[in-house]
């Protein structure tokens, strides 16, 4: 076997090959069949190599600007989880969406946040989601939440620095009660209770961590986590549109209600100046 | 004191006081912004009579079209017009200048200036700036030598021609003259010949559009022919999308009254006192 | 990001009946930090002359300094009012003799002639290159969704109601999908007799 062959390099340099398409899909199609498994390029280091190849032949920037930019918060408090997340998508400056839907249901007890590269978290959510239903089939029981965020964070380590770009929250009730875990494409997962994530996250985290208390009653907690991302996308180019918020109880998640920026403002505003008058 | 009150005529000439600023954004990894271009077809051809110069009418800035009819066919003198490419902003400035020197020199020597003179202010000026002015330019006229066509590119080397091209668009235009092009056409046939070297520009290149510009210059007379042809005509709106009145929130007003502005007049002076 | 995104702003000037209008937003962040949302780009250069400077927030400010200088100087050199025509070349040779080291401004001039009133717009790049069209001019980081809407809402001969509308409008959809710009808008209707300034209120993400 001559190393021509071995490198699989028999057909390099001309176009007749017989077997070059199931070839391709077997290279770079294997998420097909095992959506775990992406198309690598075919070289070492792909992180660091690929960067080479965004630049065209006169040695400027091929623009490849993926939708990224978001403000996500979750906090656990004495009624369960709050996740409250704005929907702006932008590439680069431009903002590609205002309504994307950044809380994926994974399922009836298990809500994930997309923060990052848009393409990326969800992709991966889905892949959980399908690997959640799996388990939940396998075992008659629905997976635990740490499970589930192990089962994200092992999948999504074997691509690490290879150019994925998630940060998310995966947010259940399961047997042992209310579970908020954050896990991103580092290979960080842990658990906590209060979490903001993506580039609004600093000003969320002022308004979060100023009106966080354990016994918040479920209408203030709504109101904290909507008022934590109004604040971000006000203050933050890359986040804006609506104000989601989610609610995640024993029962399940609920959603609790979808607020465009622009209205929130306009009351904060006026409620803000009701005051002073007084 | 008296540089308070009566600031110094500021030192002619290009000021370099921002670009150490700009030199450290630049390492800070601010890309730096482009400046606008003409991507250009500009053409010339020396006929029976004189010169014909032809220009499209398109600026882009990166791939946007920032100026869909711009003036690319600037006056030089009253017997020279100066067509330019590449750099917007270079190709104006330059061609101003060198008209204001024209002008004092046709004043000082009372004479038609010739077109090898400008020529030669022109590509001494750009060699000096080694090509970061960055003007290709098409020179023609009428002197007392007769018809003179010159071909000025960015670092100050010249061709004197009877015919050319430049520009991002200078290759389509080229393949029409060289296959259409012969000495002493007739006027109509220039001009035809110049509009079709344009319009290859315009249809062939992207960075050349809207519409042909000509400029016919003959002993003693010039005729600028702008927007000689209309390359591509804009489609009618089929709709008005304007929006209705009142549609805008508005949050304050507020009006700003101009009294008509009367013309100051200077009074006489008054008897100076003296005591 | 380029240097003329640093700061983000989007800014509009449109020909209509015998008037003229000019538009910008308000925002100063640095990058993706809103910092201010009253922040002035467009500044009145005489009774129907105004300004606008999108780029880079200081030079913004820097050049706005430097031609209230000039301008004052030519007013009282000449004892008359500086033309919209005038006070473009004046400010395209000030661009210029920075060929080599420019200010990150991409000016925007809208104005009526002191004398006849005929409306006047144009606009420039960062090193002067002056830009004249019969209808419409843009700057700043918008500039691509600015060229899209005014090619659509803009028609001949608007009056000074329907040009505000439009150039609202125009200014408004256009920075909506623009990141860095937006935050309140000011639009300038230059009339004859007067001069109408108006705060719009808008998106605030």
């Amino acid at each position: 076997m001559s190393l021509l062959e071995m490198c699989g390099m028999e057909n390099a340099g001309s176009f007749r090959s017989e077997n070059s398409l199931s070839q391709d899909i077997s290279q770079f199609c294997r998420n097909f069949e095992s959506n775990i498994q992406l198309g690598v390029p075919p070289f070492a280091n792909p992180a660091q190599n690929l960067a080479q190849l965004n630049k065209d032949d006169a040695g400027r920037d091929i623009k490849i600007e993926f939708d990224h930019g978001t403000t996500t918060l979750g906090f656990m408090y004495q009624g369960g989880v709050v996740l409250a997340v704005d929907s702006r998508a932008t590439g680069g400056q431009f903002i590609g969406s205002q309504t994307m839907k950044k809380i994926v249901e994974i399922n009836d007890f298990l809500l994930g946040t997309l923060a990052g590269g848009a393409a990326d978290c969800v992709y991966w959510d889905r892949v959980l989601a399908k690997q959640c239903r799996l388990y939940e089939l396998r075992n008659r029981e629905r997976i635990s939440v740490a499970a589930a965020s192990k089962l994200m964070s092992n999948m999504v380590y074997n691509y690490k620095n290879m150019g994925l770009s998630i940060g998310m929250m995966l947010a259940g009730w399961d047997k042992r009660g209310p579970q908020l875990y954050y896990i991103d494409s580092e290979g960080t997962r842990t658990p906590g209770k209060v979490f903001s994530v993506g580039s609004g996250s600093i000003y969320a985290f002022g308004v979060l961590d100023s009106g966080y208390k354990w016994d918040l009653t479920d209408a203030e907690a709504y109101d904290l986590g909507r008022r934590a991302i109004y604040h971000a996308t006000h203050r933050d180019a890359y986040s804006g549109g609506i104000v989601r918020v989610y609610h995640m109880k024993q029962s399940g998640w609920i959603h609790i209600d979808n607020n465009d920026c622009n209205d929130l403002h306009y009351k904060y505003q006026a409620e803000k100046q009701a005051i002073q008058s007084v | 004191m008296s540089s308070i009150l009566c600031p110094e005529i500021p030192s002619p000439g290009f000021s370099f006081e921002n670009c150490r600023r700009n030199a450290m954004l630049e390492v800070k990894g601010h890309a730096m912004p482009k400046a606008q271009k003409t991507g250009t077809t500009i053409v010339g051809i020396i006929y029976k009579d004189g010169v014909i110069l032809g220009a499209d009418t398109r600026a882009t800035e990166d791939t946007t079209v920032a100026d869909k009819n711009c003036e690319k066919i600037h006056y030089l003198a009253p017997n020279m017009y100066c067509c330019g490419a590449g750099t917007a902003a270079d190709t104006e400035m330059t061609t101003q200048m060198v008209a204001s020197q024209l002008e004092l020199h046709r004043l000082y020597t009372n004479r038609v200036v010739r077109v090898a003179t400008a020529n030669q202010m022109l590509k001494q000026y750009l060699f000096r700036y080694q090509g970061y002015i960055g003007a290709a330019l098409v020179l023609g006229g009428v002197d007392s030598t007769g018809p003179n066509l010159y071909c000025i590119y960015p670092h100050g080397s010249t061709d004197k021609l009877p015919y050319t091209t430049m520009g991002s668009g200078s290759l389509a235009a080229m393949a029409v003259f060289e296959s259409r092009w012969k000495p002493d056409l007739e006027e109509a046939e220039g001009i035809k010949l110049v509009r079709d070297a344009i319009a290859a520009g315009i249809f062939n290149d992207l960075g050349s559009g809207s519409n042909v510009d000509v400029c016919v210059i003959k002993k003693g007379s010039v005729d600028y022919k702008r927007t000689y042809d209309e390359a591509n005509i804009k489609g009618q709106k089929q709709n008005s999308y304007k929006y209705p009145r009142g549609v805008t929130d508005v949050l304050s007003t507020k009006v700003v009254d101009i009294e008509e502005v009367s013309v100051r007049v200077i009074g006489a002076p008054e008897d100076m006192e003296i005591a | 990001m380029s240097i003329l995104a640093y700061n983000g702003g989007a800014m509009v000037a449109m020909k209509g009946e015998n008037c003229v209008a000019i538009a910008a937003d308000r925002r100063f962040g640095i990058q993706a930090q809103t910092l201010a949302t009253n922040f002035e780009k467009v500044f009145e250069m005489g009774p129907h002359l105004y300004v606008g400077l999108p780029g880079l927030a200081t030079d913004t400010q820097t050049v706005r300094e430097k031609l209230r200088f000039r301008k004052n100087l030519y007013e009282l050199k000449e004892n008359r009012l500086m033309s919209p025509k005038v006070f473009s070349a004046m400010l395209s040779h000030m661009l210029y003799e920075k060929r080599f080291g420019p200010f990150f401004v991409e000016p925007v001039v809208a104005g009526l002639d002191p004398k006849t009133y005929e409306p006047f717009i144009c606009n420039m790049d960062l090193i002067g290159c002056i830009n004249q069209p019969k209808d419409f001019v843009v700057g700043g980081t918008a500039s691509a969704q600015l060229y899209g809407m005014c090619e659509a809402l803009w028609e001949p001969n608007l009056g000074p109601e329907d040009l505000f509308e439009t150039i609202s409008q125009a200014l408004i959809n256009a920075f909506d999908r623009d990141a860095v710009s937006g935050w309140g808008a000011t639009v300038y209707i230059i009339e004859k007799d007067k001069v109408t300034i108006k705060n719009l209120k808008t998106r605030m993400d």
